[in-house]
């Protein structure tokens, strides 16, 4: 842990000159939102463009003095949790075009899989998840779920 | 004060038909709440159809609706416990000490403690109803832009309570929010702030969206990261009754909160997420001493649940007084009482009071119906946790995309969550709590808005925040919340000197 | 009298389904699509279709009501645009809001023409009004006195700056001769939230509709001052003056009403025209509309898209001139 003080002084600046960045990108899109007029004296603008001044200034004592952090992971454990996210991606885009069921297998067959379920149990896991989620929200719930653009025009022709 | 409405009402929700119709109502609430995808709103804007064309009478509809909105307050927690992903917008608090219960493997403890404050607070809500809901519709009109900002003030002073080793990253985490809240359509003046042209951002970020991203997306990336390490995560359930020392000690917490909580309900302009994080911070300010806070400590978990279950009952005092709904929800209800052609307002309680009545004995039933409910219920829920990760992550994922998914319909909601989330696991890895990011946002919006309103009304004079009497009061109370820790941390060290010498002086007799 | 009410009931049921069957078949399945949360205006819309088409035998099935909130319609807007031009199951609610977005270009890029507007079916009127116990007792007073001194009147509405409540409210303050922009107007959320501002004295003069006004205005908690109508509003409101008859012309009809995708074909635009033109004589929804606060306003077909495309115009010059 001692070895790693180096290291973590770093992770911890390198989040601090992140978010000093965004307060300043923030204030700066702060001070150019557009507006006619408003009725009150402060406006749209005084809001975000102070806040981003103060993120500006905690984020840069942040980076005198980081503190503590996990650090971040490598090998395996990276892959994993680029992994998921980019699970979850695909997923949002698949939503629409491939309709629920679909997105919904290939969420949960490729969590599955990553939380270390075999390939058949992925795949048996992902059937009864997207089954069993359909039946649940767009049967009984009447949640309004996307049936696939795709299906759609291959039922039409 | 005449209680004879509330008779008559007790006699109209305890005919067996009504009590099943509340049985019903209770259940589906419960499982509409526990479910991060769907809120009370669209549980109640989903079956009010229903009720409607099977001829239901109105205070039966009524009691169905009541069923729901109070059940939906009791389902929150469950996924917020078990799941780190809080199942509405009054859970989110539950989660901070509620999820870290049940990874201590004291899950049904945690869900029998927050059934139980759920109970006490929904109860004390709705006595509080009962007896003064005329009293408090003056406070209700009270509250105009000045006083809601001074109120936000109060809050924020509370907020101290939440800096915790690192003050810098609480501050950032709370700021980090603020900017959040601004996003949308900003109403003092028409503009559009940081949309990006895109229609769905016009009316800001939902806090859906905010919520499940940062709580159960980078919860799941998290899971995998320590799963792959080689840490366990633990699958005990522990006892599923609460231990009576635990209650004990929440006895005030769980009085408080249900008090903060019922006031905070009653004003129109705030509901149980701004009850909750309020009830939570006080309770951390009073009584956080030894840091146990947001590691599982009970009244950190009792705090929400008896504060957002309150809420419910408060929300309904300026629907039935004055006809102005209290949230969302309650503007549903309202909504479905003039389906009925019945015209909510003080006039309500003398020409109708079989309505007003049944609705507040039915809020008590269905809260003994929700204790009885979930008490033995706690070891099914709790089992979720025995589920291995590889049902269980899938299965929250899912959660956050339908529930997210189904606030716009849009697939931008999705990946808005996403990057929300995985921003948020950066930041934990960084040492940042969640808590501030979701105060920031929950308060930052209605302290803007409130401030810019206040001072449009006196046209930049800031001696409008400070004018009126409750608006003193709640300076006077902000002040108070703030310097009260300090003032206790000397009394005690003084105690601690005290019995140190004490200690010292028995000693050599030992 | 419930005999003869069943029995025109029958008939109007024989009328429809007769006048459906020989027109085109209506679609097996029909949505309406919310702009927003339920139980708001839109969604109000949306049951009013939904309630009295099914009341009428007009559809066999329940229509079904669906949500998707955001920027007031807006969202639902590009989605029916995008997504579901051609979808002929499907009606959007709209109100004149939505035209009051569309001529600001807060609707995105698209522009009235983007859809097909189909049908008005009620209309609210934009009122203004004060506490009860306000010495202000009509609009001429009101008017006189803000001209004197605009800043002892904040203003309150329920809709951002540039929304129809602040139009209203603007509308008033040109008349008083006073610039639009520097009124002390405050937005707040929705008309309950304006009635409890007005109760507790901190706004003076508020905006808003006049079917969420007016059980308040009987409660004898607020005064309306006058509706922006043409002609007075039967029932509780017969004994308002409009705004005109107090020497200021203006008025403000909210209307509520529907739109379709802009590929939905002809015949499927005239089943639904022909179904509303049906339903609107219907006693159905007569009641249904009445129960909602709404006033008569039938304008269907060509004749409703004109109405949009004018409102949409002259907003537009509205605008400009308020200085948005």
């Amino acid at each position: 842990m001692h070895g790693d003080h180096g290291a973590m002084l770093r992770h911890g600046r390198i989040g601090a000159a992140v978010l000093f960045v965004f307060a300043l990108a923030f204030g700066w899109m702060g001070s150019r939102i557009e507006y006619a007029f408003s009725s009150d004296p402060l406006g749209p603008r005084t809001f975000p463009v102070a806040l981003a001044i103060v993120l500006a200034v905690l984020a840069a004592l942040n980076f005198l003095r980081p503190g503590r952090n996990e650090g971040w992971p490598r090998g395996a454990t990276l892959v994993g949790a680029v992994a998921l996210p980019a699970l979850v991606c695909a997923t949002g885009l698949l939503f629409e075009p491939a309709g629920f069921l679909v997105a919904i297998f290939v969420l949960t067959t490729g969590a599955s899989r990553a939380f270390g379920a075999s390939w058949p149990r992925s795949i048996g896991a992902g059937i009864a998840h997207a089954i069993g989620w359909y039946v649940l929200f767009g049967v009984l719930l009447e949640v309004q779920l996307p049936a696939g653009d795709l299906f759609k025009s291959l039922l039409k022709r | 004060m005449n209680l004879d409405y509330l008779w008559t009402g007790f006699a109209v929700a305890l005919t067996p038909t009504n009590l099943l119709i509340g049985f019903v109502g209770a259940f589906l609430g419960t499982l509409i709440g526990a479910l991060p995808a769907i809120g009370p709103i669209n549980g109640i804007a989903l079956l009010l159809p229903i009720a409607y064309t099977m001829g239901l009478p109105p205070e039966s509809t009524m009691i169905l609706l009541a069923g729901i909105y109070c059940g939906a307050e009791y389902g929150g927690r469950i996924s917020s416990i078990l799941l780190n992903v809080p199942g509405d917008a009054g859970a989110v608090m539950t989660a901070l000490d509620g999820n870290p219960l049940a990874k201590q493997g004291r899950a049904g403890e945690a869900l029998a403690i927050s059934g139980l404050a759920s109970f006490f607070g929904g109860t004390v809500g709705t006595i509080g109803l009962a007896l003064f809901a005329p009293a408090l519709a003056a406070l209700a009109i009270g509250f105009g832009p000045a006083e809601y900002f001074v109120l936000m003030v109060f809050a924020f002073a509370t907020l101290g309570s939440m800096v915790g080793s690192d003050p810098v990253k609480t501050l950032i985490g709370c700021t980090l929010g603020l900017m959040l809240a601004t996003v949308g359509l900003d109403p003092t003046s028409g503009a559009y702030r940081f949309t990006f042209d895109e229609p769905e951002l016009g009316d800001g970020i939902e806090f859906v969206v905010l919520v499940i991203g940062l709580f159960s997306i980078s919860e799941a990336i998290n899971i995998l990261e320590h799963q792959s390490k080689g840490g366990e995560i633990i699958k005990v359930l522990g006892r599923s009754l609460a231990r009576l020392e635990d209650i004990s000690k929440c006895v005030w917490t769980v009085v408080r909160s249900s008090v903060i909580g019922f006031v905070v309900g009653v004003l129109p302009g705030t509901g149980a997420s701004v009850a909750s994080a309020i009830a939570y911070m006080t309770e951390k300010r009073i009584n956080d001493r030894d840091g146990t806070f947001g590691k599982g400590d009970v009244r950190g978990l009792a705090a929400p649940e008896a504060a957002n279950n309150a809420t419910a009952a408060g929300a309904f005092v300026p629907m039935l007084t004055l006809g102005v709904p209290g949230s969302g929800t309650t503007a549903v209800m309202l909504g479905a009482l003039m389906l009925y052609n019945i015209q909510p307002g003080p006039q309500l309680l003398t020409e109708r009071p079989e309505i007003v009545g049944g609705l507040v004995a039915s809020m008590f039933i269905g809260n003994l119906i929700l204790l009885a409910l979930n008490l033995p219920l706690v070891k099914i829920f709790a089992r979720v946790l025995t589920l291995p990760n590889w049902i269980l992550v899938p299965s929250i994922l899912v959660l956050s995309v339908v529930g997210v998914y189904s606030t716009h319909s849009s697939v931008l909601s999705i990946l808005l969550m996403l990057g929300i989330g995985v921003a948020g696991w950066m930041l934990r890895k960084l040492d940042f709590e969640m808590a501030p990011i979701i105060l920031g946002f929950v308060l930052g919006k209605v302290m803007e808005v409130n401030l810019r309103n206040a001072l449009a009304i006196s046209g930049g004079d800031l001696a409008i925040l400070w004018s009126s009497t409750i608006s003193q009061v709640l300076w006077v109370m902000a002040i108070g919340i703030a310097v009260l820790p300090w003032f206790l941390a000397r009394r005690m060290k003084r105690l601690r000197a005290i019995e140190a010498k004490a200690e010292a002086a028995d000693l050599p007799e030992d | 009298m419930p005999i003869f009410t069943r029995k025109t009931k029958m008939l109007t049921c024989a009328m429809v389904l007769f006048g459906a069957t020989t027109a085109f078949a209506a679609p097996e399945k029909t949505e309406c699509l919310a702009g927003a949360k339920p139980g708001g205006g839109f969604d109000l819309t949306c049951r009013l279709a939904a309630n009295s088409l099914l009341a009428t035998k007009a559809i066999p099935v329940p229509m079904q009501v669906t949500y998707m909130e955001g920027g007031v319609g807006a969202v639902a807007y590009n989605h029916v645009i995008s997504k579901r031009a051609d979808d002929a199951s499907l009606i959007t609610a709209a109100s004149s809001g939505s035209a009051l977005l569309i001529a600001q270009g807060k609707f995105g890029k698209y522009d009235a023409s983007a859809v097909r507007w189909l049908a008005g079916l009620g209309a609210d009127y934009g009122v203004l009004v004060v506490a009860a116990n306000s010495p202000i007792k009509s609009l001429k007073d009101l008017v006189a006195a803000y001209s004197k001194t605009p800043n002892d009147f904040p203003i309150g509405g329920g809709g951002a700056v540039g929304s129809q409540d602040w139009m209203k409210a603007a509308l008033m303050a040109k008349a008083a001769g006073q610039a639009p922009k520097s009124m002390r107007y405050v937005a707040l959320e929705g008309g309950g939230a304006v009635v409890t501002a007005l109760e507790g004295g901190h706004i003076k003069i508020a905006s808003g509709d006049a079917a969420e006004m007016v059980a308040h205005h009987t409660a004898g908690k607020i005064r309306i001052l006058a509706v922006m109508s043409k002609e007075r509003l039967p029932g509780v409101l017969k004994d308002v003056p409009t705004a005109k008859e107090q020497g200021i012309d203006v008025d403000w009809t909210v209307w509520r009403g529907f739109y379709v995708g802009p590929n939905v074909s002809d015949a499927d635009y005239a089943w639904w025209s022909k179904t509303f033109e049906k339903l609107s004589t219907t006693p159905e929804f007569i009641a249904e509309r009445e129960a909602r606060g709404l006033f008569p306003f039938t304008t269907i077909g060509k004749a409703f898209d004109d109405r949009v495309k004018a409102d949409v115009a002259r907003f537009k010059a509205l605008a400009a001139e308020a200085g948005l």
